[in-house]
């Protein structure tokens, strides 16, 4: 097999992009911390066609390249030395396309993949206990006011009271009802979670809780309560406190918010 | 000898000042324990944290030194490895997590400052692990031998013939506080909280779990009444009364196409050939009042259909068959200790006695309408503007139809579903039938359609009722469809036009060559 012939080259691009995509993004990058997910069958089979037609423009766009690109294809199909493979590609090739066609028709038990957003828009504003809070440039309010140590402790038990059975001890969305809930709860601890928001948004998140998504974000399927009927402000500040403190991390400023708003 | 007697009591001496001094310097123990430990385990070591009242069992309380998973006799402190292996794996089962936060030399600064709320510690040799013998071996001989020791040193009393943690003091048992604690269900084995190798088993039965009610074996054994053997076939028996990990979640349950007729009840032998899936429930902490500690912790759902008519079975864990006024005492003292969010428990009787029982319940909950795309009800009962319709059960009512409007609330719906329950030994069986098409109100339950569906279970005997349940994620249901044709044709014709379309490319590619 050279590897410098066109045919092989191509086959070979094929090949590699098939596993980026089946695997590549949906299982390695989460080894280096990168959050992922599998990509649905359909949108592989979409990106593979995608893949394909670029390879054979690239093949065609000179004569040279494509007579090449060609030339063991026609070998194979008129050299006589070359009659067993032949015979093996006009019976496996079609059995190959029927079992796809019988993958695609065949009973199936799978749940329907739910996309679903993670960090949906959050709104301008909201309603907190009724109260209207402006979300666009909101600080929090203790990071600026009375006793720190205070605060956090007051977060502390909050958290541990209210968030461990889910989010768990750790922060690491490992807590004891995690792995009975689907989908699973948020691992604070990853860099996919609260580093990249700003605290008013990760207020909004456990004021309104699950039922306070936009469509996007599946309110139906998520077990976060709207947290504004059991906390107050005071407590769900000091518990965003505890989040950044304990996972030893920053929130996201609105000065960071706004370059990359720029930028788009 | 006597310079035996000596070196003790020098050593004792260096331990006891060593450990002072360890007390007073551990200052990143303390920083640590503070840290991760105290919001559950209290500042001082008391089991009094901001959180424990909701927990079940309760955390550890350090100053009294009584620890469950050890590796010596009863009575007896645990070894510094003992403490290590929890603070490495945690206590399944239970609210403590392991902490691989924590680097190992964080770990045993932890250890020490832990050791430092209890005088024993300090007084004392270093405890020493007992021996534990040698595992004779597994099989049917070995689990017979260990079926008669489960009787020999009266574990069902507790625990339940089938290890359900239903046997008849079960409603009684306390820690040595006085809070309540289950009897562990020994069929799953994965929230044991010692661990669930035969390993740990045989370790936990022959040491026993100080602070719970569980006796250590080894006075039985070193007295002739079971022997060592003997104890490591029990152990052996445990292990095998169910699956050592808990089952895979898979999303869908499959609800098989019969060959022939539904399954007439819940014993009908034809389950047998149906495959069972396993849905855990966590407890309701999402409006409160919140359950913090639920007592049903998964359900298994079968499902089969002919086309007209479908049969569910549903099958759960639950150690009381409620109402029951045996469990009344423990009904009371979950009451009257657990954090219960603003749940009122109804007053006593003069005696002392409850005056309310509440029955098991279970409630299997679908959408009205298959939903087109994403979107379906909440998961958590629906809503005034998206309701639910609900299969209820519960053990004073027996079977109905409903519409939920929001968690807790039911508006009974006239329908066909009809069902009956037995609890045997510690385990509700539920069968369900209803015709596929749907009455007035309610679903069709379309074959080849993913139909969501999520549970509901209740344990009237720890004072379950309402919102005070064990509940499920959204999940489907997927009735198997009829055979068709196409599953055939199909691929046959993709494989004919591929053949031909190739056929046809050799034959003008060989054409051409020659010409």
């Amino acid at each position: 097999m050279n590897l410098k012939h066109p045919f092989w080259q191509g086959v070979l691009v094929l090949v590699l992009a098939y596993v980026v995509i089946k695997w590549g993004i949906g299982y390695l990058l989460p080894m280096i911390g990168v959050p992922s997910a599998p990509v649905p069958s359909t949108v592989v089979t979409q990106y593979m066609l995608t893949v394909l037609v670029g390879v054979l423009l690239y093949m065609s766009a000179e004569s040279d390249r494509w007579a090449a690109f060609k030339a063991p294809m026609v070998r194979t199909m008129v050299d006589p030395g070359r009659r067993a493979l032949r015979g093996i590609l006009l019976v496996g090739l079609p059995l190959l396309v029927g079992w796809v066609a019988y993958q695609g028709v065949k009973p199936s038990f799978g749940a329907p993949a739910t996309l679903r957003s993670i960090h949906p828009a959050p709104p301008n504003s909201i309603t907190f206990r009724g109260a209207t809070m402006e979300l666009a440039g909101l600080e929090n309010p203790l990071r600026h006011s009375g006793d720190m140590e205070a605060h956090l402790a007051v977060g502390n038990a909050v958290y541990t009271r209210n968030c461990v059975p889910c989010h768990g001890d750790l922060l690491d969305g490992q807590g004891h009802f995690a792995s009975m809930l689907t989908p699973v709860p948020a691992d604070f601890t990853n860099t996919g979670t609260i580093v990249q928001l700003t605290e008013s948004y990760v207020f909004w998140r456990i004021a309104k809780g699950g039922p306070g998504l936009p469509n996007e974000g599946a309110p139906w399927n998520s077990a976060m309560p709207a947290w504004e009927t059991i906390l107050d402000e005071n407590e769900t500040w000091s518990v965003i406190l505890f989040l950044y403190e304990r996972t030893g991390s920053t929130p996201r400023t609105w000065e960071e918010e706004g370059a990359e708003g720029e930028a788009h | 000898m006597r310079s035996g007697t000596l070196l003790k009591t020098i050593a004792t001496f260096l331990l006891v000042g060593a450990a002072g001094l360890v007390a007073q310097e551990n200052e990143n123990g303390r920083v640590l324990y503070d840290r991760w430990c105290a919001e559950c385990h209290g500042a001082e070591g008391l089991g009094d944290g901001s959180a424990a009242a909701s927990m079940l069992p309760r955390p550890r309380t350090f100053s009294q030194a009584r620890y469950q998973v050890r590796t010596t006799g009863s009575g007896q402190l645990p070894t510094d490895d003992d403490l290590m292996h929890v603070l490495n794996v945690g206590l399944p089962g239970t609210t403590m997590p392991g902490w691989p936060n924590l680097s190992d030399q964080q770990k045993r600064d932890v250890i020490e400052y832990i050791k430092s709320f209890s005088r024993f510690f300090a007084a004392g040799p270093a405890p020493e692990p007992l021996d534990f013998g040698s595992d004779p071996g597994g099989g049917p001989e070995a689990l017979a031998a260990g079926a008669q020791a489960y009787l020999t040193l009266e574990c069902e009393a507790c625990h339940g013939a089938a290890g359900r943690g239903n046997g008849t003091s079960a409603p009684t048992l306390e820690d040595w506080r006085g809070f309540p604690i289950r009897a562990a269900d020994l069929t799953e084995a994965w929230a044991l909280n010692g661990g669930s190798s035969v390993n740990d088993i045989h370790t936990r039965v022959l040491t026993g779990l100080d602070g719970t009610p569980m006796p250590a074996a080894i006075d039985a054994m070193n007295s002739g009444v079971v022997s060592p053997d003997e104890v490591w076939q029990l152990a052996h028996y445990v292990a095998s009364m169910g699956p050592r990990e808990r089952p895979r979640l898979r999303e869908v349950v499959r609800v098989e196409r019969a060959s022939e007729g539904l399954p007439q009840d819940g014993s009908d032998e034809a389950w047998g050939d149906i495959e069972a899936f396993f849905f855990p429930l966590a407890g309701q902490v999402i409006e409160v009042p919140r359950n913090f500690a639920p007592t049903v912790d998964g359900i298994w759902v079968e499902g089969v259909h002919d086309g007209s008519e479908m049969a569910f079975r549903v099958q759960w864990n639950d150690p009381s068959r409620s109402p029951d006024s045996e469990w009344d005492e423990w009904q009371a003292k979950i009451l009257a200790t657990m954090d219960l969010d603003g749940f009122e428990a109804p007053a006593l009787d003069s005696t002392g006695a409850v005056t309310v029982r509440w029955p098991d319940a279970i409630r299997l909950q679908f959408p009205f309408e298959v939903p087109d795309g994403a979107e379906r009800p909440y998961f958590l009962g629906g809503t005034t503007r998206q309701p639910v319709y609900l299969w209820t059960w519960s053990s004073n009512d027996g079977v109905g139809e409903g519409r939920g409007r929001g968690y807790g609330s039911v508006e009974p719906l006239p329908g066909e579903l009809q069902g009956t329950a037995e609890w045997q030994d510690g385990r509700w069986t539920l069968y369900l039938r209803r015709p596929i098409a749907a009455g007035a109100d309610g679903l069709t339950f379309s074959e080849g359609v993913p139909i969501p569906v999520a549970f509901s279970a209740w344990d009237g005997s720890s004072g379950e009722t309402d919102k005070r349940a064990g509940v499920s994620s959204w999940y489907y249901v997927l009735l198997e469809q009829e055979p068709s044709n196409a599953v055939v044709v199909t691929p046959l014709i993709a494989i004919l036009l591929t053949g031909a379309f190739g056929l046809v490319l050799v034959r003008r590619a060989q054409g051409r060559a020659r010409a």
